[in-house]
């Protein structure tokens, strides 16, 4: 082999390895940064990690969007039709948050039905959907086109 | 004949027209002058355009997409903006902005016919798609079925004057890589890739680079407001989407200059011009085909992202299959000395691209999870930062040592001289200002000091003079870009050290305490604006006694559509925003105050301005080849 084509060999070698040394560490770092969602029936059958932000999302439930005076909490119950999950929630609450309406929340669950909000997720017009909701809502057999 | 017949004719000839200028791809040559059926698209689509907004103007509710997207109510800035601020009449616009592109590079003076042929007709050739897709599947001139008396309305969030200059602005910055990919295309069938090539190619891909720095900057201003959420960038797909185009361009333009001076890289010069256009696409793709979930997304048809893929498809296997067979042969063997200019900047080119594979990988793999495993997830903030530290870090060194260095070959020792002192000055700046004001991290002292090295190096580099004391206007313009590049990550990194936010519940009269700052909750009332009803609540700062500035956030009550929204009240300082935000929750006697303090936001917008000045600039007193 010639000193020039050794050269260029590592060259070329040297610069795969630091490609896939970069590539494995970018992938590494999506992996651990990666949030799930999560329907109200799939939390149910989830193992629960109690580290992981996740985000869960479904319609607010009538009646059960509640305010804590004392303790400033906000609590609401997200469901599927067919699952719940009880969620509270310390912050501004968006302009769009109703009852009967789509939601998404981010944040830590507890156990498989409880769940501790650090975001609700603002959504931009009143008739918006989440798309992850239409498809809970859809595997349930509860969504109804419009 | 109505208008919307009308303008369904000036689309067909604009469609029969760009088909003409095809023929000139054909190997046998057809003598007319290929100027004149060429401009033809051009006042084709102009004079639809005009009669589009036209009808929105005139609140015309025999058209569809009217009914969908205005209201007589609206006030008229954005009955005018309505007309692209939806699907079909941004791809109008979208066409328009290309037969612009051709119209005016139609007019330049290129002497190599033959080359100047097959790039405008490449670029017909994306018109002619373009233009079918529109009558095919998006008429914007399509009308009523039944008699509509009243419009629908446009979502009040885009009810914006920055929001509605956004998107034209960006368009062109999209759309004028599609010239650039012409260029690649028109050169590689001439067989001519070379310095004059690129010296022809130098203003064009400056100008969409402006375009597109300038578009992302407005983007990122108008959330920073407009959501209320205190953030100036969320790495939203769609954001994203922008924002790779945006590298892979700077990429380019980068080795454009190379090649103008050193004649080399032709081949990676094609490429990137390839990839660049192709992410144009793809961030068009993306944010029309509504498969991502954005908080951006607004108007979206997954069927019709089905034909910008396949007509990203067409010019990739187009532009791949040309370049297969001429691409290798274009390269000269000119070999390239590790320790110089040239080095320097294909370093950046590099970082660059690894910036754009880590957001594109960001953007794209929730896609795939989403389309292949059925199930939804998205990427936090966390990994973009994560993976970018590295790079921009890295990113930041390139910038300090490649302008430097010399063209063709330099010696290692002589580029440490240049510069050791200026990092030295930056580095002493920083640690005397984590030792007396507020101990930073050694990532953001790392981060700090190469971003003021960066910035004093490039003034330094941009005060240089002609024997004659005249400052050299030619490295002007990158010296500006990368100051204001420099100044950029320095504002990114210290807003997101020092700012500050909290979340109060107050009635009436409260006072609120953030940091250094007592702000007075004074009064809560009712106003009423053009088209919405709103609550408008009045915060003093203060000092002592006396009201130092008055904050007024508001909620608005849209009824055209029925929407609620909180407009900010921002303060801007010198040094920091003060930002205001509230919103009253459902049966509550108090309201939600968010106040942020927000460091360096401004420096951000001026960076901003810095770049677009610097491409400017970098067109103005470009280097003229000697020959």
């Amino acid at each position: 082999m010639s000193k020039k084509v050794k050269k260029r060999l590592i060259t070329i070698l040297l610069s795969v390895l630091v490609l896939l040394i970069a590539t494995l560490l970018i992938t590494i770092n999506l992996r651990d940064n990666i949030i799930y969602f999560y329907s109200p029936s799939e939390l149910q059958e989830t193992t629960i990690n109690k580290r992981n932000i996740i985000r869960v999302g479904g319609l607010v439930k009538d009646g059960s969007y509640k305010y804590n005076d004392k303790t400033k909490i906000y609590s609401f119950v997200i469901t599927d039709n067919s699952n719940e999950v009880n969620v509270s929630f310390v912050g501004i609450i968006p302009n769009l948050f109703a009852e009967n309406k789509g939601v998404v929340v981010e944040g830590l669950a507890i156990d498989n039905v409880n769940f501790t909000a650090l975001k609700v997720l603002a959504k931009h017009d009143e008739n918006y959907m989440p798309p992850e909701v239409i498809e809970a809502l859809k595997q349930e057999g509860q969504w109804q086109e419009e | 004949m109505t208008i919307g017949n009308f303008g369904n004719l000036l689309m067909l000839i604009c469609l029969l027209a760009s088909f003409t200028q095809l023929l000139y791809l054909l190997p046998k040559k057809i003598d007319i002058d290929y100027r004149v059926l060429s401009r033809a698209p051009f006042f084709a689509s102009l004079l639809a355009f005009t009669l589009l907004i036209y009808i929105f103007v005139s609140s015309d509710f025999n058209y569809q997409l009217v009914v969908n997207n205005s209201h007589s109510e609206k006030p008229l800035i954005y009955k005018i903006a309505g007309a692209w601020g939806n699907h079909e009449g941004s791809l109008l616009l979208w066409i328009l902005v290309l037969t612009i592109f051709n119209f005016i590079f139609s007019y330049s003076k290129i002497k190599h016919v033959d080359f100047k042929k097959n790039v405008m007709a490449f670029q017909s050739l994306m018109i002619f798609g373009f233009t079918l897709f529109l009558l095919f599947t998006s008429n914007p001139f399509l009308e009523t079925e039944i008699t509509v008396n009243e419009g629908l309305g446009l979502n009040p969030v885009l009810q914006d004057l920055l929001l509605a200059i956004h998107p034209p602005i960006l368009y062109v910055g999209y759309v004028g890589y599609s010239l650039v990919l012409s260029f690649a295309v028109g050169g590689m069938i001439s067989n001519k890739v070379d310095r004059e090539w690129a010296e022809w190619l130098h203003p064009w891909v400056l100008i969409a680079w402006i375009f597109l720095t300038l578009g992302i900057g407005l983007g990122s201003f108008w959330a920073y407001y407009e959501l209320g959420w205190g953030g100036y960038w969320f790495w939203d797909p769609v954001e994203n989407a922008s924002l790779m185009p945006w590298l892979a361009g700077t990429a380019l333009f980068h080795c454009v200059i190379i090649l103008k001076k050193k004649n080399i890289l032709q081949s990676w010069t094609i490429l990137l011009s390839i990839l660049t256009f192709s992410l144009s696409l793809i961030g068009t793709f993306l944010v029309r085909s509504g498969i991502l979930n954005s908080v951006h997304t607004f108007a979206s048809d997954p069927a019709r992202g089905l034909f910008i893929l396949i007509f990203l498809a067409i010019i990739l296997i187009i532009s791949f299959t040309l370049y297969a067979f001429r691409g290798p042969a274009l390269d000269n063997k000119n070999e390239m000395n590790l320790v110089s200019k040239e080095s320097g900047i294909l370093a950046n080119n590099w970082l660059l691209l690894s910036t754009l594979f880590v957001v594109f990988l960001g953007t794209l793999y929730p896609l795939g999870t989403d389309l292949f495993l059925q199930k939804s997830i998205s990427v936090g903030p966390k990994y973009y930062i994560l993976s970018l530290l590295p790079i921009t870090i890295l990113l930041l060194l390139a910038m300090i040592v490649g302008p430097s260095a010399k063209w063709q070959n330099d010696k290692i020792l002589n580029i440490i001289l240049s510069i050791n002192k200026l990092f030295i000055l930056s580095l002493a700046i920083i640690f005397g200002f984590s030792i007396y004001f507020a101990e930073l991290q050694l990532t953001q002292i790392t981060l700090l000091t190469l971003c003021l090295t960066l910035i004093f190096i490039s003034i330094k580099n941009g005060l240089r003079v002609n024997q004659d004391y005249t400052i050299i206007k030619s490295s002007l313009g990158q010296s500006l870009a990368h100051i204001g590049f420099g100044l950029l990550i320095l504002s990114v990194v210290g807003n997101a050290t020092f700012a500050q936010e909290k979340i109060f519940q107050a009635k009436v009269n409260d006072t609120l305490i953030l940091d250094d700052h007592v702000f007075k909750f004074n009064s809560v009332e009712q106003t009423e604006g053009k088209n919405f009803n709103a609550i408008t609540a009045t915060f003093y700062l203060m000092d002592n006694k006396t009201i130092l500035d008055t904050f007024e956030p508001e909620i608005r009550v849209y009824s055209n559509p029925p929407t609620v929204t909180s407009e900010t009240s921002i303060i801007r300082k010198f040094l920091a925003d003060i930002y205001v935000v509230m919103n009253i929750p459902e049966n509550s006697d108090f309201v939600n105050v968010r106040i942020h303090i927000k460091p360096l936001i401004s420096f951000i917008w001026l960076s901003v301005i810095l770049m677009v000045v610097g491409g400017i600039s970098a067109i103005v007193f470009r280097v003229k080849l000697t020959r």
